[in-house]
């Protein structure tokens, strides 16, 4: 049985590919019925299907596509001419074959679907009765090998094969082959000798016949003699075609789907999707450490700079990161899937909707060879379904308003994909009578989606948006094609899950053209990114549209809301922190960055504190316990090991509509509240910041008299994670100029970033005495200046001086 | 001979089964921890590793006790502040405090303690069930361990790992 299941998928598979390539082929003969290759083509798939569902025992597949061959055969033959009528049965077959399959795959069986109607018709069509009885679904295969033998005798009197040996098998099938060749010329003679018109389809012994003859045996036996006596004499079906077929069924057999070109035969292997995630996640680990490398690699220059082995080093850096993206690349493209796939369906539809609607479009398909991500092409699938129908049924307009606009008569619906840049690019033009926005607007008023202001200050981009709006229809009465407002709802829901771009132009009167730019893969992006206070965050660079650097003047505040002028746009813009809820501890500079965003029509601009760079980056989900955070799409590793969380820019744009502005001048309110009420001495605490542990030991003995609280640091560095820790509250420092690591001046430009240090009096204690230094002090925020040598009393004086010391403390 | 020989060979196998019974059946190891002043226990297998502090990535949008995020050789995994959770005034990072990493099926996360105690061989018999004040199912109190001379909490790990906001 497992041996059958492993069949069984095979023959799914392959099942699947041929049935979608029926649909399309048919829909071209219908539009070029001379062609002859083209119906011998579409004719050898249904033939492989019927064999190879024989072969496994689906009766009423087998059933069904018989019929259906019967009457390609037929037009196959120039007996019969392929009318609408026709290729609406046949393509009610293909359905129906369809459904079967799906059944067969979801039960191994092929019980459950109604043909017998079908097949009549088919019948009909094929000059038979149309008296078909109809086989009962045979379920599992064991029943099947039982009345094998039986039936294999009744035809050909075979020998019991389960009792042969291998050789005696062989010979058998070697006797078969043999039989059948004969009888074959024979038929062809007699074909050629009567020209009366019977059809037969050619028994195909090659497929069969050598691995199982006795199954071989079964299909032609069950449905064929009641639809045309099988002995009978064929017409002129041409030698040429037959051999042609005989090929083909050798070719099904290696699982090479049935092509009409097929003189190629692909080399492929298929594999499971699971082992090629794995692959992507691996990549994946390995485009960090890279990262993470050439961040150590960075490093280490600096540090050793001018050394001989750091060639060494940089070489087998690049080396590494080159291959790394290689590998990417190639691991990338093993998941790419030819969006053909997705654009196979349309032509059928296109067919059916022109007939239903009774317009006349056509279809054109450029770039079906375009790659995408496996799970991206199962996305746009269904988004491009509805805005085709969309198209059709409001962009396309009837042959009568065509011809009397001017238009040719038969509308023209394109599908284009192409590659720009890091996106994919699939476009659906239509020349139909495009959108108009006053109109979209109005609806979407009468219907409640937008407010009055917000039609009045709609762009056209933004108005032609609105169709994706759920809830938004423009059809006057919901048909079966469209007008529930549902469809283009699912495009941007699906195209923004894959972090697709939407955008939409339009031409009232001459036509509309919708791009999805979709990015190649998932796992891996291009992030830009920024900081913000002494956080980062990524941006996916696909919805940056530009940086701006602006000044804090440049930003206005209208309705509670920041805007900006760009160029010649009003930008409304939203500060990274609001959204995050940063908290701000570093004074922000007079200078901010804004990233422009932008997703379709919609645009808004982030405030950043500051642009970190561009980087790869490798999604990775914050997990079941976190996920659903508003604003955060995942997260990523860093080079340096640290984690950087990725901007969901859908959900951002949303946020950003409830965020008020706030002012980018901080709160000076935190501050006051942190001066608390001093009641004793040692409620003061002073920072004493020297490398010498002499210095300091005098600055402690002149002030600690005075009975303050006092820390010591060693220097800048150190003083500074003394701050950062907020442990104590200072209300000075004594900072020394000359000191390792980090000297005084940078710590007191370091502190003054801080807001609530801002206030806090620094002074210096040094032996520096030239003017200039003296400058510098001022220059990096200190208030006072003390030079060595000094007497305890002076410092104590311009300590308490400095930190309003309430003389009653001391005793 | 070789009669007595297996004889006492089947009867060293048979104690050394009914040990291993004893063992499994009996015995429940747990690592204690201490968050505030109490004490607290988890079930050994449900720890992955235990870590010293590292630096983490704060996460907008979640409760308090919600640190944030932090790498763990590749992995981004939760970090949660158990003294946060259950009520505790925050605390600054002292050279004890642990970050435990606790896994229950697919889920991982790792939360801060204040420090670790002992890895704790304690028998069934002597796990109470947890108060009735705190019973229920909401409750992530698994039991309550008897020693000599205390009482341990026990700690249901996936009521922990579950996200309750």
């Amino acid at each position: 049985m497992d041996e059958f299941q492993e069949i069984l998928q095979d023959f799914l598979v392959e099942a699947f590919e041929l049935v979608e390539k029926l649909d399309e082929d048919l829909v071209e003969l219908e539009s070029t019925p001379e062609d002859l290759e083209l119906l011998n083509g579409i004719f050898r798939v249904a033939h492989t299907i019927k064999g190879a569902s024989s072969f496994l025992n689906f009766d009423v597949l087998t059933h069904l596509t018989h019929h259906m061959e019967d009457v390609l055969n037929k037009a196959r033959h120039g007996e019969l001419i392929i009318t609408p009528d026709v290729m609406d049965v046949v393509l009610e077959s293909i359905d129906l074959m369809k459904s079967l399959l799906s059944i067969i795959r979801d039960t191994s069986s092929d019980a459950g679907v109604d043909v017998s109607e079908c097949v009549v018709r088919l019948d009909k069509i094929s000059g038979g009765d149309g008296d078909v009885p109809t086989p009962v679904a045979s379920a599992p295969i064991i029943e099947a090998t039982l009345d094998e033998p039986e039936e294999a005798k009744e035809e050909e009197d075979e020998p019991d094969y389960d009792n042969m040996s291998d050789d005696d098998v062989e010979a058998e099938i070697q006797r078969l082959l043999e039989q059948r060749q004969e009888e074959d010329k024979a038929k062809r003679a007699a074909k050629v000798a009567a020209g009366e018109e019977v059809l037969a389809p050619p028994p195909d012994p090659d497929e069969e016949a050598p691995s199982e003859p006795a199954k071989a045996s079964k299909p032609e036996k069950k449905p064929e003699p009641k639809a045309e006596p099988i002995k009978a004499p064929v017409p002129r079906a041409s030698t040429k075609a037959k051999s042609m077929n005989d090929d083909e069924g050798l070719d099904a057999k290696a699982a090479a789907p049935a092509k009409r070109t097929n003189n190629t035969v692909d080399q492929t292997i298929r594999v499971d999707v699971k082992r090629l995630d794995h692959l992507m996640n691996l990549i994946g680990e390995l485009v960090l450490a890279k990262n993470r490398l050439i961040k150590i690699n960075d490093d280490v220059e600096e540090r050793y700079e001018g050394e001989e082995f750091l060639e060494e080093l940089n070489q087998v850096v690049s080396i590494v990161s080159l291959v790394t993206t290689d590998l990417q690349i190639a691991v990338m493209k093993t998941r790419m899937l030819p969006i053909g796939k997705v654009f196979n369906k349309f032509p059928r539809m296109i067919r059916d909707l022109s007939r239903e609607l009774n317009k006349k479009i056509e279809l054109t398909i450029k770039g079906e060879e375009t790659e995408l991500d496996k799970s991206i092409v199962e996305e746009i699938g269904d988004p491009l379904v509805h805005i085709i129908r969309n198209s059709c049924d409001h962009g396309i307009e009837t042959p009568e308003v065509r011809l009397a606009n001017g238009k040719n008569e038969t509308g023209t619906i394109s599908l284009k994909a192409y590659n720009e840049g890091n996106q994919i690019v699939i476009q659906i033009d239509d020349d139909g009578k495009g959108l108009n926005a006053e109109i979209l607007k109005s609806k979407a008023l009468e219907k409640g989606l937008i407010s009055e202001k917000e039609a009045d200050n709609m762009g056209e981009k933004e108005a032609f948006m609105l169709i994706m709006k759920p809830g938004f229809s423009m059809a006057a009465a919901v048909t079966n094609v469209s007008g529930r407002g549902v469809g283009m709802d699912v495009v941007k829901t699906n195209i923004e899950k894959v972090n697709g771009i939407i955008d939409i132009e339009s031409e009232t009167g001459i036509g509309s053209s919708v791009k999805l730019k979709i990015p190649l893969t998932l796992a891996i992006i291009q992030a830009l990114l920024v900081g913000v206070q002494e956080e980062a965050y990524a941006i996916p660079l696909s919805s940056v549209l530009e940086t701006v650097r602006i000044s804090k003047d440049e930003i206005y505040t209208v309705e509670s809301r920041s805007v900006m002028r760009l160029r010649d746009d009003v930008l409304s813009l939203v500060h990274i922190g609001d959204i995050f809820e940063v908290e701000r501890i570093l004074d922000s500079s007079e200078h901010a960055y804004v990233v422009v965003l932008g997703l379709g029509a919609q645009k808004l601009g982030l405030i950043v504190d500051s642009l970190v760079g561009q980087e790869e980056i490798v999604i990775k989900s914050l997990g079941e316990y976190l996920k659903g955070i508003e604003g955060i799409a995942g997260a990523t590793i860093r080079g340096d090991g640290g984690v950087t969380l990725i901007v969901d820019v859908v959900a951002l744009m949303d946020i950003a509509k409830n965020v008020k502005a706030t002012s980018m001048i901080s709160d000076q309110k935190s501050e006051s509240a942190l001066s608390r009420e001093k009641t004793k001495a040692s409620d003061y605490t002073i920072m004493i910041v020297d490398d010498s542990k002499t210095d300091r030991m005098i600055m402690r003995k002149s002030l600690e008299a005075t009975g303050m609280s006092l820390v010591e640091a060693t220097d800048g560095q150190e003083a500074l994670n003394i701050l950062k820790q907020g442990d104590h509250h200072f209300d000075a420092m004594l900072i020394d100029i000359e000191m390792p690591r980090m000297d005084g001046y940078t710590l007191a430009t370091e502190i003054k970033k801080y807001n609530r240090y801002k206030t806090m009096p620094l002074i210096a204690v040094t032996s520096r005495t030239g003017k200039s230094d003296r400058m510098r002090g001022v220059e990096s925020g200190m208030v006072e200046y003390i030079t060595k040598p000094y007497s305890a009393d002076y410092l104590s004086s311009v300590v308490q001086r400095n930190v309003n010391f309430k003389s009653e403390f001391l005793s | 001979m070789s009669d007595k020989l297996k004889q006492v060979l089947s009867k060293q196998s048979k104690q050394q089964q009914n040990e291993s019974i004893d063992q499994s059946d009996d015995i429940v190891q747990l690592v204690g921890f201490i968050i505030g002043e109490e004490e607290y226990a988890i079930p050994i297998l449900s720890i992955q590793e235990i870590i010293k502090p590292f630096t983490w990535t704060r996460v907008p949008q979640v409760p308090k006790y919600v640190m944030g995020v932090f790498n763990l050789r590749g992995a981004v995994i939760p970090l949660i502040d158990l003294r946060l959770k259950f009520g505790l005034s925050e605390k600054k990072h002292s050279d004890e405090t642990r970050f435990i990493v606790m896994k229950d099926r697919d889920d991982v996360a790792g939360f801060v303690i204040d420090r670790l105690t002992m890895a704790i061989r304690i028998k069934k018999g002597n796990i109470g069930p947890a108060p009735d004040t705190v019973n229920g199912d909401n409750t992530m109190i698994d039991g309550v361990g008897k020693q000599e001379d205390k009482i341990i909490t026990i700690l249901k790990v996936n009521k922990l790992l579950e996200r309750d906001f």
